[in-house]
């Protein structure tokens, strides 16, 4: 029983030590925030080259070479664009 | 040979070769460390969840951080509708977590390295998401793609662009865990490379940027394990609670 009672104890003294230390824990959050500027670059070309890759198979379908290809590459363009602004927004909205 | 940057990521047989109906299924390097990464997982929480102490031994403490953070973050982006997810979001987590770190040990192969087995992956959540987007919305999930509050005239352009803009999530997804981890160890291996060419004169400088990026290279295997499963948790938001 005196081991139980020793154990709260410390585990009182640790939670203390914790809260000093929670204002420094905000940094951790850090980590998360690099995290999404990972995503941000690919979330950009991983849009143009979807779109790009649409066009083309589109254009082998209607034989329309290069012409949908290109627009598809804007719309991809535009679509990288609108994910980068939703990531961001969503990175906005966390503070 | 070794000296080759590019020579870590190959995949060579090992044992006899399988053949199935034309496709090669023999074991490779990078079945091996797939399956020790998942041995890895295995063991690690069997040993870590046996004992159930008060004060928790360090595999104990491991295993609790593991389930608490994934817990958590599945929790804040995804809301309490996404706990039936939760295994398998944690075997996704903790599987690339294990490959992008047991590829840090020196000799070793980074399955994760290769865009196949993460292209896979990837799909497979696109797939389960647009699923379980179609089966709790019915074909209300399409309104995903028609953003409220668009005038009429642009809808079209704008549906496309939002069909695009889905398309690309498992490319996103898979292009930046195999990206990052592909050009991680090459950068390594080139480090690696400079201070043997430069020899005991030089190579002192490549030698403190190599332990300097083994640091950094354990931080982005962290942090890519985290942002995939945190990314399945923001499509299974998406899925799940359909709002826009």
């Amino acid at each position: 029983m005196a081991d139980f009672k020793d154990f709260k104890t410390r585990l009182k003294i640790a939670k203390e030590k914790l809260k000093k230390h929670s204002n420094n824990l905000n940094n951790k959050e850090n980590s998360s925030f690099m995290g999404s500027a990972f995503k941000l670059g690919t979330e950009l070309v991983a849009a143009v080259a979807v779109g790009t890759i649409i066009g083309f198979i589109l254009d082998n379908w209607f034989d329309t070479k290069p012409w949908l290809m290109i627009f598809f590459f804007f719309l991809g363009s535009v679509a990288g664009i609108l994910n980068v602004i939703k990531v961001a927004k969503r990175m906005q909205e966390k503070d | 040979m070794a000296t080759n940057p590019m020579y870590q990521f190959q995949v060579h047989r090992i044992g006899p070769e399988i053949k199935i109906a034309g496709f090669d299924l023999s074991f490779t390097n990078a079945s091996l460390f797939m399956l020790l990464s998942a041995t890895a997982i295995c063991v690690t929480l069997f040993l870590g969840t046996k004992e159930k102490n008060i004060i928790p031994d360090k595999l104990q403490l491991i295993s609790e951080m593991f389930y608490n953070f994934i817990a958590k973050m599945i929790n804040d982006t995804a809301g309490s509708k996404a706990k039936p997810y939760f295994p398998f979001i944690f075997s996704l987590f903790m599987f690339v977590l294990f490959c992008n770190m047991l590829g840090m040990i020196p000799y070793s192969f980074t399955v994760t390295s290769h865009i196949i087995v993460t292209l896979l992956m990837a799909i497979f959540i696109f797939i389960a998401v647009t699923i379980i987007g179609f089966l709790k919305h019915g074909f209300g999930y399409l309104k995903l793609f028609v953003p409220s509050g668009v005038p009429i005239v642009l809808l079209p352009l704008i549906t496309v662009i939002e069909i695009i803009s889905y398309l690309s999530r498992p490319v996103s997804l898979s292009v930046r865990l195999f990206a990052n981890m592909m050009a991680g160890h090459t950068m390594l291996k080139v480090f690696g490379g400079f201070v043997i060419s430069l020899g005991m004169l030089g190579g002192w400088l490549p030698l403190g940027f190599s332990v300097a990026l083994t640091g950094l290279e354990i931080l982005v295997a962290f942090l890519q394990a985290y942002v995939f499963a945190i990314l399945t948790c923001i499509y299974l938001n998406d899925a799940l609670n359909l709002h826009h």
